[in-house]
């Protein structure tokens, strides 16, 4: 009897064993996985957080809806950083140590994101990064930080080439703001220029609070300016760059930042005409075609998503595309890999090359962390909102 | 050039010396220097733009509704921030709850009004294009001199005026004299609420209706009362337009990113020069 017993208490502690044996393999295909969010979803860098934040929410439904990934769900784990880079490195190590999620998305911006990146890449986290500035990439420093949105050179460079090749202007005058941002990127656009052989005519870094801009515009027009380029995303100063210039009759053209473009834009202008002769560094994949057409993915996800927005988009749709496109772009690094392990999933993004989503075509590589192509950064005029896209700029 | 660097400059001047005159009008009752100041004048500006621009009510009454929401807030703020701490603490801890309640105030603002400058509309009827004679370079000096004067006045000429005075001097004494302080440091913050609004009203073309206004002006207009002098009126107004003019001048000279710098940098070595300010008076200490 009592043999028995102990055959059976073994037998059932085999079976235990076994089943502990296999059960972490069964769970972990069915658990969820899980994706940080880092969004300054509420604070002064809210505007396009919020919409980047649509476009994600909108990926991961979707996916969901669809099964999820090889039978995983998305579960997503959002922080709102309110645009603050302290708040940013706080939840990012949450992020990866308290929460221990698989990927993460962000911080939306450069500030941030040059604070929380080095976390993320200690803790060895695959991270999508949305934030433009240069130095956010590393392929050694953070070799798994891919980025998906455009640099802040290739917006600089587009705009340059405006101005040289198509407008055929070599007599620049460069405004900047006294943000981190504008002083970097001031210098950024003035030694571009120089390898091009050019030198500004004027060039200025502006508090971007400043409520009066007569003596900038005035000081560049003496100096001959023929064109004026703005690397800002302050919009109060954008603004104030245009109604000065409009109040002035100087009709020269305005190139520059990509707020340039931003409907915030539009309700500061004294007169609505203020706006015209203004060019910002935009998207292929957000400009209107000669038939008032978008891309067809474009229209495709537009489609998709208006009804959420009460049928209209009144801010610049390329925001959402990007959060679209940042959970696609694990999506399909994760079906490459065949798992969430962070150096399969790093392997499977080196080798992408062509990925063809709505914000563009992605190609990264082994010594390459930026995804966007130069040849879809296009000019767009700034005053042709329609839809969160514009037209294209002239002479393109 | 030159002249529209120094009409922008007495503008932004202007703005700076009301608040700085917000300030002292506080400071007279309380011995307060309120971080929310500064704050005021954004609640004026935003105000009058949200009941002008979203609302679409007449001129006058958005005008009035600015004025009125600076005035409550200026009640608030003595209620909320400082009735209480004064009564039982001699430690600056007004500069904790005052600095709370600005950024509170920011914050609510922020989310309500949204974070970006939003337009102020035109007050007058004016065309744009109007180079310096433009409405939004002299109302801010027009509210500066109507806020100077009236305040003068109410000191010099209304028994209100005296009281403030008498409290300023010394509160106890006032106090043993049967003068309610607490309604008379009550009233002090809000006029300075009707001040600080009236000139973010003014100013509003120039400023935008902007969330993050309020802590610069508050550092603008404590630099303007430290260089004029600490309880100085003329000291404020002379303080502030200093400052205006030589962020305008400095900016003009060697750019926007030495401005705040060496604004701050004529703070501290008036300072230093001279402790109690260009006007004012110097402390004795009896023994």
């Amino acid at each position: 009897m009592r043999a028995k017993l102990a055959r059976r208490s073994v037998l059932g502690l085999s079976l235990m064993l076994g089943a502990s044996f296999i059960a972490p393999a069964w769970a972990d295909d069915a658990k969820p996985i899980r994706i940080g969010w880092l969004s300054s979803l509420t604070g002064p860098l809210s505007s396009a957080a919020i919409a980047e934040n649509i476009g994600v929410q909108f990926a991961v439904d979707e996916i969901n809806a669809a099964g999820g990934i090889d039978g995983r769900k998305l579960e997503l784990v959002t922080r709102d950083t309110m645009g603050d880079p302290t708040k940013a490195v706080n939840f990012a190590q949450q992020l990866a140590f308290n929460e221990k999620v698989d990927f993460v998305i962000g911080p939306v911006n450069s500030g941030e994101s040059l604070a929380a990146t080095p976390i993320l890449a200690r803790a060895g986290i695959p991270q999508i990064v949305i934030g433009t500035v240069d130095e956010l990439t590393n392929p050694k420093l953070y070799p798994r930080a891919f980025r998906a949105i455009a640099t802040n050179s290739q917006w600089v460079k587009g705009a340059n080439d405006y101005v040289l090749d198509k407008l055929k202007l070599n007599k620049i005058a460069i405004i900047g703001d006294t943000t981190g941002y504008g002083t970097a990127t001031v210098k950024q656009a003035e030694a571009m220029l120089k390898e091009r052989g050019v030198t500004p005519v004027y060039s200025v870094l502006i508090d971007a609070n400043k409520a009066d801009l007569t003596d900038e515009i005035g000081k560049a027009k003496a100096a001959g300016a023929e064109v004026i380029m703005t690397w800002s995303a302050a919009t109060g100063l954008l603004g104030r760059i245009l109604n000065t210039r409009g109040e002035m009759g100087w009709d020269v053209p305005v190139v520059g930042h990509p707020a340039l473009m931003g409907t915030p834009i539009r309700d500061l202008l004294n007169k609505p005409e203020y706006w015209d002769n203004t060019y910002a560094s935009g998207y292929a994949s957000m400009t209107i075609d000669e038939n008032g057409k978008f891309p067809e993915r474009t229209q495709q996800l537009m489609d998709a998503v208006k009804p959420k927005l009460g049928g209209k988009i009144d801010f610049t749709f390329w925001w959402i595309a990007l959060g679209y496109d940042a959970v696609k772009i694990l999506e399909h690094a994760i079906k490459k890999a065949g798992s969430t392990d962070p150096a399969a999933v790093q392997k499977a993004l080196e080798e992408t090359q062509g990925l063809e989503l709505v914000y563009t075509t992605y190609s990264w590589g082994p010594d390459d962390r930026n995804g966007f192509p130069d040849e879809d950064i296009v000019i767009n005029l700034a005053n042709t909102f329609t839809d969160g896209g514009f037209k294209k700029a002239p002479h393109q | 050039m030159l002249l529209s660097v120094l009409v922008t400059g007495l503008a932004i001047g202007a703005l700076y010396a009301s608040t700085a005159l917000a300030f002292n009008v506080m400071y007279s009752t309380s011995k307060v220097l309120s971080v929310a100041t500064g704050h005021l004048c954004m609640l004026g500006g935003v105000f009058g733009a949200y009941f002008i621009q979203t609302l679409g009510l007449p001129i006058i009454v958005g005008f009035v509704g600015a004025l009125m929401v600076g005035v409550i807030a200026g009640y608030l703020m003595e209620l909320i921030t400082v009735r209480r701490i004064i009564n039982r603490s001699d430690e600056h801890l007004w500069l904790l709850s005052t600095l709370a309640l600005a950024t509170m105030i920011q914050q609510s603002v922020a989310l309500w009004w949204g974070t970006e400058p939003r337009p102020f509309p035109r007050v007058i009827p004016q065309e744009f294009g109007a180079g310096m004679a433009d409405q939004k370079y002299w109302l801010p000096v027009v509210a500066l001199i109507v806020i100077a004067i009236g305040l003068e006045l109410f000191y010099r000429l209304t028994m209100y005026g005296k009281v403030f005075i008498a409290v300023s001097e010394d509160a106890f004494a006032a106090r043993a004299r049967g003068v309610p302080t607490n309604r008379i440091r009550a009233a002090s913050y809000m006029i300075a609420g009707l001040i600080g609004a009236l000139a973010g009203f003014a100013a509003g073309q120039l400023t935008f209706a902007y969330f993050a206004l309020g802590h610069v002006l508050t550092l603008m207009g404590f630099i303007a009362i430290a260089v004029g002098g600490l309880g100085s009126n003329l000291g404020a107004v002379v303080g502030g337009l200093l400052l205006g003019v030589l962020s305008s001048l400095v900016s003009y000279w060697f750019g926007g990113e030495y401005q705040n710098t060496i604004a701050i940098g004529v703070l501290i070595i008036i300072l230093i020069v001279r402790p109690e300010g260009l006007f004012g008076s110097k402390r004795v200490r009896h023994v």
